[in-house]
């Protein structure tokens, strides 16, 4: 090959490269959302002489093309794939795999956080717990058990649960912590397996003073699950599975959704197929959930001021109680969620994970 | 708009390319001045009429500095001319600046006016500036206001330079010829441009953030920090100075080269015959040499060093680090100059750890945003704060960010450039094509992935 000739062959090679792009870009069909992301990608941004004088219409439309590049998740996967095994960082948008799990990395220890966490709890107690039995417990992120030997960043969740053990002396504190161990959560996803976590409510029930019936059976999914951090990871891993664990008595349950004033399941299986596969459980994020068991020979009843990982556990919790309602109050003023809600006489179960305490300003 | 944004690349660039080789060749300046006002106004749609009305005085002014050259009225009408872009330049860049100084003086309370910084108006009101200066000086004006705007509009240049000269493109601007080899030696300067910016400096940067916010300090971490902060800015400069110069050469034109290894120098003197020529040889052409230059007393000689640097720090930004570091690079060339310059030539390994520790402790004085950062920043590097010397944190980060340091570090020097020339002909013709694919489909790769993606150069 001559000189000219290489010329030729990068003029067309770049030529090549922007063409083929741009026209990718412009004829590719568009989507609406992102599976791997879990959020709406930027519509084509509205022209007009208003957005354009203003500046609007280009920056929404740096949104939209980067939102709507042909093969974005496969280049996505480009750059983890060249951040992790060449460049070696340990985390890529600090995100960092260890033994197939997946996992974001939180650090440093947000004492403020905490703190505020636990005034906002504490707030709830004072005005409407005088005459309830207020139990606190903490449940481990998965980089309890992973970061340290990821050889990632890392806080001391010891300290955390001292710290909010001490500002919340009214909650009796139920440790969980040895009862999980990593296996125990789904390796894409941030949440535990329902299926690994009986331990866990046994050793709630105890503290709580009630006694699960047990005799469940587990039903796997066929689908798999790619769980919340896979599509941030942009790297090829194992699904996991959703397997929901039933019984005779959870499935005489009922569940209500108070937030939008209708019956939902305990389990709801379709929605294994949808955005979010542990919205099977409790049907995901929703701000006030009552799940009800007719077959409870109690009338106690447990009021649980929750995160996701409640979802869960809840179905199991209930086959101890009558009535069990799941508070999430960063999704519900705590005072309006607390006038649809009696807690006179009522357990009342803070149970939080490292991870909300940790980055607790969605707490209201 | 970014060079290195999704925007530029797979919208603008491949659209005004094709237009641009399309059209017959006495519409292509057209062409050109167009596309620029489309790219500038992307990012100042409003402001982009201070260009203009800088533009228009400068080829309103040019047309009769070329009447009165060398006359009393001539140097009159130059003062006058200069002042209109210098004016700009000063109301939206400095005044802010200004009014905080005189309220902390007096301690009265003006209120700011807060007014948006047009991006690149440093770049081109220089360049107005040396072509009003040029015409005043012989060089013949440009009668054509296409041709005009076109040269100070010009998209690769416009808003990050290198500074290019009206004269040196002037015979470009009437008459350019575009040749496959200069098209692909553009392609390949623009793509190590690319890969300078967006896989080096955006990825030492996010070092550089992960320091800033770091939970606890350590010595280590400060000078680690301190050395990546050299080299994002320089990669992240010297990357979009190649991908300008590259861009240009697609369509023609030749941009002088603005950066030439710095971190190799053995002086301070040497460094600034390396790093920003375009502006370094703006200020020797401009300010310095018209002061006198070193044809004067040592006293005289050493107040225009003083006046240079504090300009040329001033330049950069409006605010008293980049005033403090334009002074502390005067002191240091002046002492470099009548005090040890010749000493430091001759250890060629202690002037190169010279080098790098000045240049540390310029560019952390640089990347500070107020003196309380700036001297808390020293105070660690020192270790006075009583701070750790190093902390878990900063292990973890200096092991996730080794590889990239060193990669950048390495190519802050000739080291791979030498590689390259020697290889034989027949693998370059292999390498190449594959670098450039390589390059772009990573870039893109972050482009996708990612929202870090600033550019350092803006403010200025």
């Amino acid at each position: 090959m001559n000189k000219k000739a290489f010329n030729i062959i990068i003029c067309t090679l770049a030529c090549t490269i922007v063409l083929t792009g741009f026209l990718l870009c412009i004829l590719m069909p568009k989507e609406d959302y992102s599976y791997s992301e879990r959020r709406e990608l930027a519509d084509f941004p509205e022209i007009s002489v208003s957005s354009l004088l203003t500046g609007k219409f280009m920056d929404s439309f740096e949104d939209y093309a980067v939102d709507n590049l042909p093969f974005r998740d496969t280049l996505r996967s480009v750059k983890a794939y060249f951040s992790y095994y060449l460049l070696g960082q340990k985390d890529n948008n600090k995100i960092y795999v260890h033994d197939g799990y997946i996992a974001s990395m939180d650090y440093p220890y947000n004492k403020d956080s905490v703190e505020y966490a636990s005034s906002r709890f504490g707030y709830i107690n004072e005005k409407y717990l005088k005459n309830s039995n207020v139990y606190l417990s903490v449940i481990p992120d998965k980089n309890v058990f992973l970061a340290k030997e990821a050889g990632v960043l890392y806080f001391d969740s010891e300290r955390l649960v001292k710290d909010i053990r001490e500002a919340m002396p009214y909650a009796e504190y139920i440790d969980i912590f040895p009862t999980l161990s990593i296996e125990d959560y789904y390796k894409t996803d941030s949440h535990w397996r329902q299926e690994c976590i009986e331990d866990t409510a046994q050793a709630l029930a105890e503290g709580l003073g009630i006694k699960l019936t047990g005799g469940r059976t587990a039903v796997s999914s066929s689908l798999p699950f790619y769980g919340v951090y896979y599509g941030q990871a942009a790297l090829k891993l194992e699904a996991d599975t959703v397997t929901c664990l039933t019984s005779s008595v959870i499935e005489k349950m009922k569940a209500f959704d108070g937030q939008n004033g209708k019956d939902i399941p305990v389990y709801d299986t379709d929605r294994i197929s949808g955005r979010d596969p542990y919205e099977t459980f409790l049907s995901g994020p929703l701000s006030l959930v009552t799940v009800e068991n007719p077959e409870a020979d109690t009338d106690r009843e447990l009021i649980i001021f929750r995160d996701s990982f409640s979802s869960a556990i809840a179905p199991l919790l209930a086959e101890g109680y009558r009535k069990v309602t799941l508070i999430d109050i960063r999704y519900m003023n705590p005072d309006y969620a607390c006038t649809l809600a009696a807690f006179e006489n009522r357990d009342v179960l803070f149970l939080y994970s490292t991870a909300v305490l940790n980055n607790s300003e969605t707490i209201k | 708009m970014l060079f290195s944004s999704i925007p530029f690349i797979y919208y603008f660039l491949p659209l005004v390319f094709l237009i641009y080789f399309l059209v017959p060749r006495k519409f292509k300046n057209f062409t050109l001045l167009v596309s620029s006002l489309i790219f500038y106004a992307w990012g100042e749609p409003k402001l982009t009429a201070v260009m203009l009305i800088s533009i228009a005085t400068g080829y309103a002014s040019g047309l009769i500095l070329e009447k009165h050259r060398n006359t009393k009225k001539g140097r009159l009408i130059l003062c006058l001319s200069l002042l209109i872009p210098v004016a700009f330049l000063v109301y939206f860049k400095y005044a802010d600046f200004f009014i905080d100084t005189f309220n902390a003086a007096t301690g009265m309370s003006v209120p700011l006016l807060r007014v948006a910084l047009p991006i690149g108006i440093s770049f081109y009101t220089f360049q107005i500036l040396s072509y009003q200066v040029d015409v005043y000086r012989g060089s013949a004006a440009q009668r054509n206001p296409i041709d005009l705007a076109c040269y100070i509009t010009l998209f690769p240049q416009l808003i990050a330079g290198p500074i290019v000269r009206y004269t040196d493109i002037e015979h470009k601007l009437k008459a350019r010829t575009h040749t496959t080899e200069q098209f692909a030696s553009g392609v390949v300067k623009f793509t190590v441009g690319l890969g300078k910016k967006i896989l080096l400096a955006n990825t030492i940067g996010s070092f550089c953030t992960a320091f800033d916010g770091a939970s606890e300090k350590s010595v280590v971490f400060a000078w680690v920090n301190a050395a990546a902060v050299a080299l994002q800015i320089y990669f992240d400069f010297s990357g979009y100075s190649d991908m300008a110069i590259g861009l240009g050469r697609m369509l023609g034109f030749d941009f002088l080269e603005n950066f030439n290894y710095p971190f190799i120098s053995k002086s301070a003197t040497e460094f600034w015959r390396r790093w920003h020529m375009s502006l370094g040889s703006w200020f020797r052409d401009y300010v310095y040499i018209p002061l006198g230059g070193n044809r004067v007393s040592p006293a005289r000689h050493i107040f225009n060093i003083f006046v240079v640097w504090f300009l040329t720090g001033f330049w950069h930004g409006a605010g008293w680090n980049y005033i403090i570091w334009g002074v502390f690079y005067a002191v240091i060339l002046i002492a470099e100059k009548f005090l040890y310059g010749k000493r430091l030539e001759k250890h060629p390994v202690i002037s190169h750890f010279y080098v790098i520790i000045i240049t540390l402790i310029s560019f952390t004085i640089f990347n500070r945003e107020n003196m309380g950062e700036m001297l808390s920043c020293f105070r660690l590097m020192l270790g006075l704060d009583g701070a750790p010397f190093i902390t878990a944190e900063a292990l973890y980060y200096l092991k996730s960010y080794a590889v990239i340091i060193t990669v950048a570090a390495i190519g802050s020097t000739p080291v791979m450039k030498r590689f390259a020339d020697k290889l034989p002909e027949r693998a370059r013709y292999v390498l190449t094509p594959l670098f450039i694919i390589c390059v772009f489909l990573l870039s893109t790769a972050y482009l996708a992935d990612g929202s870090f993606n600033p550019f350092l150069y803006f403010r200025f």
